[in-house]
């Protein structure tokens, strides 16, 4: 199991778009996915979940990849954070 | 004749018979089934999902026509919550465990789904809750057989009244008959607000009891320039809004053939017309608008929702963002008004306790008790001005006095030092200027117009402590009176006093898109307006429409008045003998 603290760093936060992709990406691998924000935990693979956690700029978000393909997963995930959801601020 | 009172979502005045769009309670036939029919009941939610789905991608290829890219992303959205693996394992589990009917089970999974959202206070998130249900009530029609829908077999023009209105159903207006719509929830970051304006029908929400009040056939006016619902209005009413229906609409269509023409008047004389800015709101229709620049951008924002104070690289990264939009032309950025009623999440000392806020620690009283949030601003608009070619121009506000202004210019010159040290220079020199909302600050501008560049005027605030009324207190919100003398006579000495010592002024605020008021503030010699991107091209025209000359009378007579009312009577009649 992979697991690592991430910042939100995109000015509106987890809002739908940001959440699409997450969903999205993490639809795309067999491996458990889920974030972690005040004690809630949810499944990335689910929008729901992730817009759920209301995660605003600047919050920080326990990611948790756990399966065959965690490492890819992870790096795929993180990607999308580092790259601020390919928002302009 | 009843008038509710909601928030404007989308501009203009619509006119006719009221429709009353059916509740949005997922009503639920049968409760629980037989073991022998779970199998059955998964197969129905398995078909209305799939059914939905082609539905939902049908819609995202007419959003996208339509609408653009950035609202079909939208139904993208609703297309990943339909097959979100919380929604599809929690039905499946109440029909195979619970043995609820596929219906009770969609039911009660929205409402599961539903709450979380329910507790979340940022608006903004919250408002997320709707596109839960909107693809639910989707579901739910799929599910029931019930393929009538309501708004494609409305016949006639009409306004459609529900109690909430939801994302698809917006896009389903265009194609029929409905000519503006009202809403009792529902708040200016919604969905439906975004795009009802770029459907341009007019619209009202947030009026709270509209669908209770309303029946279905009522005569109703939506106005969506004033945020109001007439119910059954009389004749007087009726007679009046179809004449201010007829003007918008002339207007309208004039609008889009002034973008590209000078902001002057129709004696010649030119007046910079700036918008406010705010990134958050952005749209297709404001990227269009060629203005003179960005006049007034509220910084508050990036405050706000944030547990600590934001970087100088954070605040970098939107003024930069922003700088950018302008090109060459002036970006005004004004430093944060934090305090009065923007209090931010971090813990600031001042603001703990305060009874009186708007007379309190706000504006720059806050920051120069907080210079490591002064200085912070001030290096990330400096950073900016370095990386770009616009006239950067920084705004204090709630300016009172000149020792104010002079601390402020003495941490600016300390960050411009630090930048020269670094080898680093703006791009252009940087004005300073003040924010004028604090009578004491307009009545000793003399003393202070020698440190400043320029002046902008921030008539909500100055009116608010010229006449000293709150305008949220019911009892005395209408004394807070633009045609108070004290207020054209406080505008008129701002402006003589800066053009003795060749500086420009600027009116934001409210009164600047106050069409009544413009040839007031035009004849006060005002040298630039700075609107919202919704009232751009309005001012712009009824600026173009102006005769200086005869504005500079108006103003004249204006200043020489003694009460409220012969204020309002002379710019009531100058209005009409203008626009009759």
């Amino acid at each position: 199991m992979i697991q690592q603290n991430l910042e939100i760093k995109n000015r509106l936060g987890l809002h739908a778009r940001p959440a699409a992709l997450i969903a999205q990406t993490a639809a795309g691998f067999t491996c458990d996915i889920s974030l972690e924000k005040d004690g809630v935990t949810v499944n990335a693979k689910s929008i729901m979940g992730v817009m759920m956690l209301a995660a605003e700029h600047g919050s920080s978000l326990q990611l948790s990849t756990n399966g065959p393909d965690e490492k890819s997963a992870f790096e795929a995930i993180k990607a999308l954070f580092d790259n601020n959801f390919n928002e302009e601020f | 004749m009843l008038v509710l009172k909601g928030l404007p979502a989308s501009p203009g005045i619509a006119i006719g018979p009221a429709v009353l769009l059916p509740g949005e309670v997922v009503s639920v036939s049968r409760q629980y089934i037989g073991e022998n029919e779970v199998n059955s009941e998964l197969e129905k939610i398995h078909q209305a999902i799939q059914k939905t789905f082609a539905e939902i991608s049908a819609c995202e290829e007419k959003v996208h026509q339509e609408l653009g890219a950035e609202y079909a992303n939208l139904m993208g959205t609703h297309k990943l919550i339909l097959q979100d693996p919380m929604l599809q394992s929690s039905l499946t589990h109440k029909i195979q465990h619970e043995f609820l009917s596929a219906q009770a089970a969609l039911f009660l999974t929205l409402q599961e789904l539903a709450a979380p959202f329910d507790k979340i206070e940022d608006p903004f998130f919250k408002e997320r809750r709707n596109d839960i249900f909107d693809v639910g009530k989707r579901l739910a029609t799929n599910l029931s057989g019930d393929k009538q829908h309501f708004l494609a077999s409305i016949k006639k023009s009409s306004l459609l009244v529900a109690h909430n209105l939801y994302p698809s159903d917006t896009i389903h207006l265009q194609a029929n008959k409905i000519i503006g719509f009202c809403t009792d929830v529902g708040g200016k970051t919604s969905h439906t607000a975004l795009l009802a304006q770029s459907l341009k029908i007019p619209a009202v929400v947030g009026l709270g009891t509209a669908s209770k009040d309303v029946h279905a056939g009522d005569t109703l006016i939506i106005d969506g320039e004033n945020g109001l619902l007439v119910i059954n209005p009389d004749r007087y009413t009726l007679s009046n809004y179809r004449k201010i229906q007829r003007e918008l609409k002339k207007t309208e269509a004039l609008l889009k053939t002034i973008n590209h023409l000078p902001v002057i008047t129709q004696d010649g004389h030119p007046v910079k017309l700036f918008v406010n800015y705010d990134p958050r709101t952005d749209n297709k229709d404001n990227k269009r608008l060629i203005t003179d620049g960005l006049g007034l951008l509220r910084t508050e924002f990036i405050f706000m929702n944030t547990p600590k104070p934001p970087t100088e690289d954070e605040q970098y990264q939107v003024y930069l963002a922003v700088a950018k939009r302008f090109d060459m032309r002036p970006a005004t950025i004004r430093l944060a008004d934090l305090g009065g009623d923007k209090i931010p999440d971090f813990h600031l000392d001042e603001l703990a306790q305060d009874d009186n806020p708007f007379m309190g620690c706000r504006g720059i009283r806050l920051f120069l008790k907080n210079p490591e949030l002064l200085h912070t601003q001030l290096r990330a608009i400096v950073r900016t001005a370095c990386e770009v070619p616009a006239q950067v121009r920084i705004m204090i506000p709630m300016v009172s006095s000149v020792e104010e202004v002079r601390h402020v210019r003495v941490a600016f010159d300390q960050v411009l030092q630090e930048f020269a040290q670094a080898g680093k220079h703006p791009v252009n020199k940087i004005a300073l200027g003040a924010m004028i909302e604090v009578p004491s600050a307009a009545l000793a501008l003399d003393g202070m117009i020698g440190e400043l560049d320029f002046v902008s005027i921030g008539t909500n605030d100055l009116i608010q402590y010229l006449v000293a009324v709150d305008r949220v207190n019911q009892e005395v919100a209408h004394m807070y009176d633009p045609c108070h003398p004290a207020v054209a006579r406080t505008l008129n000495l701002i402006i003589q006093t800066a053009h003795k010592r060749g500086k420009k002024v600027t009116i934001c605020g409210e009164l600047a898109s106050d069409s009544k008021m413009l040839p007031l503030l035009l004849g006060l010699e005002v040298d630039g307006l700075s609107v919202t991107p919704r009232m751009y091209l309005r001012v712009k025209n009824n600026i173009r429409h102006s005769n200086f000359e005869h504005c500079a009378d108006l103003a004249q007579a204006a200043l020489l008045m003694s009460s409220s009312d012969e204020i309002r009577n002379l710019i009531e009649q100058n209005d009409e003998h203008e626009n009759p």
